[in-house]
């Protein structure tokens, strides 16, 4: 993946090859440095409890009984940041060599196994049973379990329930939430993996639309303001409940994950915002793939060449924090919202990015009035010496 | 002439023997099979293991079964005494690992006395209290709308209801179930049933839950007793197994060891009389495979998802496995 990021971004940058070693350490150093603050500042955004790092690992598994504390020591000890993606590779960590065994069985028994009927032919499962069909549907049958308890969670909430009657429709029986650890949580997760990735589709269609020519490129403004506005849209049929989507999704074993979603959100906007940056051409943004999982590291960690001067990698953090800042207000104001068809939150949304595109203009006129007054002195220090005589050479 | 016969009569002897080994061990225990022992004990090379006692396959169940035969009365008292009283909390966690929801039916096999079963039953019913309770804190003002509709939800609660089914292949352990049953008053939704777990008498596709607790490691042949877990499961129904495991610590091993051989038949012989099914017990214990070997054994029967947890250091483990 690492490698394709570089192979698009030398395509992209030409013309930023060329770069003078010196520029180079101090454009880490302060790269660190930023990385941190940017961190820390997302944190502050997101977490209001200022939960910063997932230390409690008391509740791993959300096992309440003070008797579990004997569990010392736990082989199937999953990392307390399992969501759906981190769950499956941990999965697959555990089922990859059951998997492989099992295809190797699997084969073989399968034709004993289907006359000792041992082995139910459902639906999805292939006539010939290969082991390799099935491990591919166990996550696609947990996503369709949580698919169908979506239906559920007006009725019970973001909790096991809803699952268990999701995948009562399937024809599951209810023990089969079992499956899922993290109970609600992992409902609340997959939901929200789900609304970023129809948000994605869409951005990807009006901008092949516009390509195409068919449709007008929009302000930078107004582009932010409708990608968020459609992503809240698709709470509307869970506000009810969603303020308990976003406690679970506050708890401290979800926290890293809600933040990789809220993040790979934040930068496939931008992405498809890139091209109609507003920005004065010192500052160049990296056109990063969207959705990958790094993106939400510095984008000069996969390529070192093309580091950019030190003011605008400011930028790449700063307006991916003032969007999560955005997203994040605009969330809590919604979920309170009583007015038709959310209007007063759509409202705070536009006063919100007009914020900060104000912040933004204010900025650069700052800066390059510093410049100038910078300029005016040195020119003035170095009359004085003139003056003075001080730069004649004996 | 004479050597032709001879080698045809041990031929159609061995025949014989290998159907009545196969016939034995498919009614293993339930009825004392009565030639078979003698001749297999001859022929049959299908041995397997009591406690370190090597004995034959059609043997084992009697035997087992003459254990618990023993220790059905004082089994309770005993469980406390060895294990100080820690099993409660490991059948404690096999409840919270299992997660019971309002209407699961679950099979408790090698029930015996009830331990998993009545946990299981008040589970279920304190998750069937809250959620009333909760419904009822939701709706603190019901318009009449809402009123006249729960008059006629009123008998939702039908299908709702939780079964459990205790099966054990010996009579006396679920004698002993049934009077503590009786004694503590739960008896609604609670069915005692005896069974092999080799051949559990039940339709396909009817329990959402089997559990097994502390008896696997008694049955003869453990893949028959998984592929009929199997069987009796619904779709997406869990199948539990808590068992005495490995200890993964080498220093708790050594303590263990001492304890086990040491301190538990002792106290089996004071409590209840009776030294070798105890030491019967502790053995049994050393045989059986540990917390990986067991893993991919379920995995062979056809479950998915199979997971271990480990409690108190190894001493137990808990294995989960979803038929999928």
């Amino acid at each position: 993946m690492c490698l394709d990021c570089f192979a698009s971004r030398v395509k992209l940058t030409k013309q930023r090859v060329n770069r003078p070693l010196g520029q180079l350490e101090m454009a880490a150093l302060l790269r660190g440095v930023r990385a941190g603050r940017a961190l820390r500042g997302l944190a502050g955004v997101v977490s209001a409890p200022a939960a910063r790092k997932p230390q409690c690992s008391g509740l791993r598994r959300g096992f309440h009984c003070a008797a579990l504390r004997l569990q010392d020591e736990s082989k199937s000890d999953k990392p307390s940041s399992s969501s759906s993606t981190t769950y499956h590779e941990h999965y697959q960590a555990h089922s990859a060599e059951q998997d492989t065994a099992a295809a190797s069985h699997g084969d073989s028994a399968s034709d004993p196994a289907a006359e000792e009927a041992a082995r139910p032919n459902t639906s999805y499962q292939d006539q010939s049973g290969e082991q390799n069909e099935e491990y591919e549907t166990e996550e696609q049958l947990q996503a369709r379990i949580l698919n169908a308890a979506l239906e559920f969670v007006p009725q019970h909430g973001w909790s096991m329930e809803a699952i268990a009657a999701g995948a009562e429709t399937l024809g599951l029986s209810s023990a089969s939430t079992g499956m899922f650890y993290n109970g609600g949580g992992d409902l609340v997760l997959h939901f929200i993996a789900q609304c970023n990735s129809q948000l994605t589709d869409i951005l990807a269609e009006q901008h092949k639309e516009i390509q195409l020519g068919q449709a007008e490129a929009k302000k930078t403004a107004d582009f932010l303001r409708d990608a968020i506005e459609t992503r809240l849209r698709m709470y509307i049929p869970y506000i009810e409940t969603w303020p308990q989507a976003m406690s679970l999704l506050l708890l401290p074993h979800n926290i890293p994950d809600s933040l990789k979603h809220l993040s790979t959100l934040v930068d496939d906007i931008w992405y498809y915002a890139g091209d109609r940056s507003t920005d004065v051409s010192g500052s160049y943004q990296p056109r990063s793939p969207p959705s990958s999982s790094h993106t939400f590291l510095s984008p000069f960690h996969h390529n070192p060449h093309n580091i950019r001067p030190a003011s605008s990698q400011m930028n790449w953090y700063t307006k991916r924090a003032a969007l999560t800042g955005i997203f994040n207000t605009t969330e809590l104001v919604m979920v309170q919202d009583s007015s038709p068809d959310f209007q007063d939150t759509w409202n705070f949304l536009d006063n919100r990015i007009q914020d900060v595109t104000n912040m933004a203009t204010t900025a650069k006129q700052m800066q390059s009035t510093g410049e100038t007054v910078v300029q005016g002195f040195m020119g003035a220090a170095v009359t004085l010496k003139n003056l003075t005589g001080m730069n004649q050479r004996r | 002439m004479a050597v032709s016969m001879r080698q045809l009569v041990r031929r159609v002897i061995r025949l014989s023997n290998r159907n009545i080994n196969v016939t034995a061990g498919g009614v293993s225990g339930r009825s004392g099979c009565c030639w078979g022992p003698s001749s297999c004990r001859c022929f049959s090379d299908r041995n397997t293991h009591f406690g370190f006692e090597t004995v034959p396959e059609a043997e084992k169940a009697k035997r087992v079964y003459k254990v618990f035969e023993n220790v059905a009365q004082k089994y309770d008292i005993m469980n406390d005494a060895m294990s100080l009283g820690i099993h409660r909390l490991w059948k404690d966690a096999l409840l919270h690992v299992m997660n019971p929801q309002p209407g699961a039916r679950l099979l408790d096999v090698a029930g015996g006395t009830g331990d998993i079963s009545f946990r299981f039953l008040e589970y279920v019913r304190s998750q069937q209290e809250r959620q009333k309770r909760r419904v009822a804190r939701t709706m603190q003002t019901p318009s009449w709308q809402d009123i006249s509709n729960s008059y006629s939800n009123e008998d939702k609660d039908g299908p709702q209801e939780s079964k459990a089914v205790v099966c054990d292949i010996n009579k006396e352990m679920l004698k002993v179930g049934k009077q503590k049953a009786d004694s503590t008053g739960i008896s609604a939704g609670l069915s005692w049933v005896v069974g092999d777990a080799e051949e559990l008498p039940f339709d396909d596709d009817q329990f959402d839950i089997y559990t097994i607790a502390f008896g696997i490691r008694n049955v003869t042949h453990i893949d028959q007793a998984l592929q009929e877990a199997l069987r009796v499961l619904k779709p997406g129904g869990r199948f539990l197994c808590l068992e005495f495991s490995k200890v993964t610590n080498p220093v708790l091993a050594r303590l263990y060891d001492t304890y086990s051989f040491q301190v538990i038949p002792v106290l089996g012989e004071v409590i209840a009389g009776d030294w070798k099914s105890y030491q019967y017990l502790v053995e049994s214990i050393r045989k059986f495979p540990d917390q990986e070997e067991f893993k991919s054994m379920i995995e062979d029967a056809g479950f998915y998802c199979v997971q271990y947890y480990n409690l108190t250091g190894g001493v137990v483990a808990l294995h989960s496995g979803f038929k999928l």
